[in-house]
């Protein structure tokens, strides 16, 4: 009986170790090429395309060997943490550009100011503020993947029914031109069709504000450590875009997103700011749809720009690390720059890559047409959660027919405190 | 002549028998022991596992300036002072008092009210209503969240449209800073409120019926019935109710999180969400284990304070 009492004993002991998931770390081989995994969130055709990369760089040399495992970048921002703290994580990760500098002041990435000093690295080309994307505190702790500024998306037919023949080049055209493309048919004073999906929060990477504030020569952070959004600039650029919404009614309020993504794709709005993804999207709904760049505000024409990133782990061993690096060479080599670009859809990363090289995919041509508007948005500012947090309160309340200056103020105090 | 007296026979101190087996009562107790741990060893351990090293874990974090990875640095009570002069966690804690105040009353009320009605045996088709009522519990609550966001969705939801039959104009509710909270407290309520039903179905099966009867000859009203009776005779399934709900209230994130993401402007935002926000959004894990802490201490003392009431309130009607 004693006996079986203590096999009882083993033996839970050891569901209960097996249950815990204690298992070793794998070890990279030391004999064999050095193993790593690579996470990623591009779950389209483009997770396919870059799929096939990692399997060419596989089949281009013997000293290293990755394994892709493919999760929605919602995923990934979940479960890295944990990942990471108990050393399962990936090697190599790639993630929204804007999440990669609070991670990196953590210590979870590895610094790449070396490897972006080494010639071969193939990152001289590459486009400035997509670096600066990656930049915190002066240091590299990344390398782009994608970066390319919001732009508007239209649905060509809805402009050949209101009698639109081009697209509006500045912010007054562009309000009229959604005014003209608003209906409501049955004058219950919501309107059935809307010009514009005009989100008031939870926009796409949340850049749509911040590129309506830049348009119109207001800023939100100087040199990521000084809030600057209470300005006079940003007030009148906020009411501009108010009365459009709440007085001329081109948008509904209160629309996130996602909810701005819907209206376009179900045909209910006759125009959409976002990113390449939304040529796939427009596509499977059979809209037939056009691409522009944000209009000029009274200041400048610019944009957020959107950029996904990849990180080598602090948990990757020195052959994993030199295996990450020959990746990343690899990738921004100008043949294999061409041909991720084509099958994603974002511009190239590499400003050298003419636009001939490109021009089998008009995404690529027109998105790369308007990539001089992009600005990145915050680079190297770590608390970026609690910013666009504050920016997302300001629109919405200001939206709500909230006082602007009053919530200018409040949106500089919280930023201020966010970012020191 | 001498006489001999024979010694008195000595006799042998009596023993009970053996038990059958040969085994003392001293290795019988062992073996029982022994049988006791071996059935407790593995809950035990998951326990410590699962539960005890990871509460023990985050309390060592909450003393420090955790990430997750990378250098930790000791910060003593910090993270506690921190958390009580936060603006965010401030507003959570003040939204999860909305939330829970909303919620645990109706929910409770709501359960008890539908479990007094489905308990009378003249209704019709009690299992069946009992059966649909309680079905939105086993939906999850995720999912349940997700399709009471189209349905309320201005734009393309079912509910929207069917109101505007009738000249309603719902709006967007879950934008609405006034109306966001009610709506989610609304969708918990419809989601749960069939569990706790069920647990005072059952407590109202406990009750004997000769006790009505008796109050019914004494010419006792329904609600004398009801007060007088069915109240103090389901104090416990009542108490263990509001313990409940109250916990899953102080819980509540992952329905919060899907239909509103604590919006508008934070209008939603809980505890737990505020606690995720800071450990998986800013990785600030000591300042995320401390919150959990305090929201540990504040669930241990509300529970503590019903569980009293309750058990004066047992005591009294015994």
């Amino acid at each position: 009986m004693m006996k079986r009492a203590i096999m009882a004993v083993a033996a839970a002991s050891a569901t209960a170790v097996a249950l815990a998931g204690c298992t070793a770390p794998a070890d990279d081989n030391s004999e064999g090429p050095a193993t790593l995994t690579f996470w990623h969130g591009y779950t389209e055709a483009d997770g396919e395309v870059l799929d096939q990369i990692v399997a060419d760089f596989n089949d281009s040399q013997d000293d290293y060997v990755i394994e892709t495992e493919t999760k929605t970048w919602a995923v990934i921002d979940d479960t890295l943490l944990p990942a990471l703290s108990s050393d399962e994580g990936p090697d190599i990760v790639a993630m929204p550009a804007e999440r990669m500098p609070v991670y990196a002041d953590r210590g979870a990435f590895v610094d790449l100011t070396d490897f972006y000093a080494s010639e071969d690295s193939n990152t001289s080309e590459l486009a400035e503020q997509s670096v600066d994307m990656v930049t915190v505190d002066g240091a590299p702790y990344g390398v782009p993947t994608g970066f390319v500024p919001l732009s508007v998306f239209y649905n060509k037919a809805l402009f050949t029914a209101a009698g639109i023949d081009e697209f509006p080049t500045t912010w007054d055209e562009w309000v009229d031109a959604a005014k003209a493309l608003t209906i409501d048919a049955n004058s219950d004073g919501t309107p059935e069709q809307y010009g514009l999906a005009l989100p008031d929060h939870a926009t796409v990477a949340n850049g749509l504000w911040p590129s309506l504030l830049l348009s119109g020569g207001g800023e939100i952070v100087e040199g990521s450590t000084e809030a600057v959004i209470d300005s006079s600039e940003n007030a009148e650029s906020l009411a501009y875009w108010v009365d459009a919404v709440t007085k001329d009614k081109i948008s509904p309020t209160g629309l996130d997103g996602i909810g701005a993504d819907e209206l376009f794709s179900s045909g209910k709005a006759a125009m959409h700011v976002g990113g390449p993804w939304m040529s796939f999207i427009s596509a499977d709904n059979d809209i037939d749809y056009g691409i522009a760049a944000i209009p000029a505000g009274p200041e400048e024409q610019a944009a957020s720009a959107i950029g996904v990133s990849m990180g080598i782990t602090e948990q990757a061993s020195d052959a994993q690390v030199a295996g990450a690096e020959a990746f990343f060479s690899y990738f921004f080599q100008e043949d294999v720059a061409t041909e991720w670009s084509l099958a994603s859809g974002w511009p190239p990363l590499r400003t050298d890559i003419p636009l001939e090289s490109v021009e089998s995919n008009p995404v690529v041509v027109s998105l790369t047409e308007i990539a001089p508007t992009g600005r990145a948005l915050l680079p190297g500012v770590v608390n970026s959660v609690d910013v666009l947090a504050a920016i997302d309160t300001l629109t919405q309340k200001a939206v709500a027919g909230g006082d602007i200056d009053e919530l200018l103020a409040a949106a500089q105090s919280e930023i201020q405190q966010a970012i020191e | 002549m001498t006489t001999q007296t024979a010694a008195p026979p000595t006799r042998t101190p009596y023993r009970p028998p053996a038990p059958l087996g040969g085994r003392t009562p001293l290795r019988r107790s062992n073996r029982y022991r022994l049988t006791v741990i071996a059935f407790l060893l593995p809950a035990i351990v998951i326990l410590t596992v699962f539960v005890a090293w990871p509460m023990i874990a985050a309390l060592r974090l909450s003393f420090t300036d955790a990430s997750g990875f990378g250098d930790e640095e000791w910060v003593g009570l910090q993270n506690y002072a921190d958390v009580f002069t936060d603006s965010g966690v401030v507003t959570a804690m003040g939204n999860t008092a909305v939330y829970a105040l909303l919620f645990t009353p109706l929910v409770v009320v709501l359960a008890l009210a539908l479990a007094l009605l489905l308990n009378n045996r003249l209704l019709p088709g009690r299992g069946i209503f009992r059966t649909f009522l309680f079905l939105p519990f086993i939906v999850s609550l995720a999912v349940a969240a997700f399709a009471w966001s189209y349905l309320l969705d201005p734009q393309i939801g079912l509910l929207n449209y069917w109101l505007q039959g009738f000249g309603i104009q719902l709006g967007n509710v879950l934008q609405d800073p006034v109306l966001a909270m009610p709506t989610v407290v609304l969708v918990a309520v419809w989601k749960s409120f069939g569990f706790y039903m069920v647990i005072f179905l059952a407590g109202l099966q406990d009750i004997p019926g000769s006790l009505y009867e008796a109050a019914r000859v004494d010419g006792a009203s329904a609600w004398q019935r009801f007060r007088s009776i069915t109240l103090p005779m389901l104090s416990n399934s009542l108490g263990f109710v509001l313990i409940v709900a109250l916990i899953a209230a102080l819980q509540a994130f992952d329905q919060i999180y899907v239909m509103t993401g604590g919006g508008p402007y934070g209008s939603t935002q809980t505890i737990v969400m505020e606690i995720y926000e800071s450990g998986f959004r800013k990785l600030e894990l000591g300042f995320a284990s401390a919150l959990s802490y305090v929201l540990l201490l504040i669930t241990l003392v509300l529970s503590l304070v019903q569980f009293l009431f309750f058990s004066r309130g047992e005591k009294d009607a015994s």
